[in-house]
């Protein structure tokens, strides 16, 4: 199969357990898998924050300076970098009420890419188009 | 879309469960997710029993909790481990664990 | 027959969920399927050998030498281990270690994932 599509939801929120955080890094490594994969052959993520995942989003985040750790506000900026695609959920900011942009972006490092605001159907697109799933 | 969903929590993973469409959806319960099967809360059967007719809970995680299969409500198949792979190879085109 | 790339963050011990993981793994090999599994997380923390098999907790050694012997696949995230203070060295005969790509790969390759997210 060439291309391999993979919805990667994150449900929990950052700064907790690690697996919220481990979404984005899985994610970011679609970048280096095809030193294992034959030529034309690609997984490309979709990165996806729906219900608390929407949480650990915004930006200024302190995590270097505080615990000496990476911020989630950093990763994010680096899967901008990456072209990755993200998509965060708008009913789920609503309902938390955190503006669109309160998001991260990587302009200054000159990104093309945004994260994307979208209604829940979209990521439920998402992951009707993946080849696979995870729940993180 | 064929989606199987591994719930292993008794009250935790609902909400996202309730947003996911799919044309079958297969619920698999796991571990404290089997509570579902077995317990009703002030009388009352879990709600995720309603959710979809392709319910199945998996025997070990009944039985090590001191249930028994004739807990499990009716609605339920109860499954083993070589179950759930064919499930997941035959009946279902994508799973998730949530 | 088929191929399951298993995703597994959750730790070996203090949760039962590893201990899923590895029965499902062995369920899917005895049916002839190929079986590739990811540790990412706490989970890494079980590839270490020398294991003492206390009744109180669940052990990982024993079974992932059961996996491995059967033809089932395993790596260890190597920045998730050694952060747990486990090195190369100390880790269980057979298991590889690389990087989340390694994992991308095995999902590119799978015919069904299942990624079992951690705490």
């Amino acid at each position: 199969m060439g291309d391999v599509k993979v919805a990667m939801i994150v449900q929990k929120p950052q700064y907790k357990g690690e697996t919220s955080r481990l979404a984005i890094t899985h994610a970011i490594s679609y970048q280096t898998v095809e030193i294992l994969l034959e030529d034309g052959e690609t997984v490309t993520p979709k990165l996806c924050f729906i219900g608390e995942g929407v949480l650990g989003l915004q930006k200024g985040q302190n995590a270097m300076e505080l615990y000496g750790i990476t911020s989630t506000e950093s990763h994010m900026k680096n899967t901008l970098l990456v072209d990755l695609d993200v998509l965060v959920c708008k009913e789920d900011l609503d309902k938390y009420g955190i503006p669109e942009d309160a998001m991260p972006n990587a302009d200054e490092m000159g990104a093309d890419k945004t994260i994307q605001v979208v209604p829940f159907a979209e990521i439920q697109k998402a992951i009707e188009e993946a080849n696979h799933v995870m729940f993180f | 879309m064929k989606l199987g969903v591994f719930v292993s929590d008794f009250n935790l993973t609902v909400d996202t469960l309730d947003r996911l469409k799919a044309e079958k959806l297969g619920i698999i319960l796991v571990q404290n997710g089997v509570y579902h099967a077995t317990t009703k809360v002030s009388g009352k059967a879990s709600s995720l029993l309603d959710k979809t007719q392709n319910l199945y809970v998996l025997s070990d995680d009944v039985q090590i909790r001191g249930l028994k299969v004739e807990d499990v409500d009716k609605r339920v198949k109860v499954v083993n481990y070589s179950d759930i792979v064919d499930l997941m190879f035959n009946d279902y085109d994508k799973t998730a664990w949530l | 027959m088929g191929k399951l790339a298993i995703g597994c963050f959750p730790g070996l011990v203090g949760n039962m969920t590893f201990d899923f993981a590895m029965k499902l793994a062995d369920a899917a090999a005895d049916k002839g399927h190929s079986v590739s599994i990811w540790f990412s997380g706490n989970a890494t923390g079980s590839v270490k050998a020398h294991q003492k098999h206390l009744k109180d907790y669940s052990t990982g050694e024993k079974p992932l030498l059961a996996l491995i012997a059967k033809g089932v696949e395993i790596c260890t995230c190597e920045a998730c281990t050694v952060a747990r203070g486990v090195q190369k060295p100390e880790s269980i005969e057979g298991v590889q270690w690389n990087a989340m790509h390694w994992y991308l790969a095995r999902v590119h390759a799978a015919d069904r994932v299942l990624l079992i997210g951690g705490e």
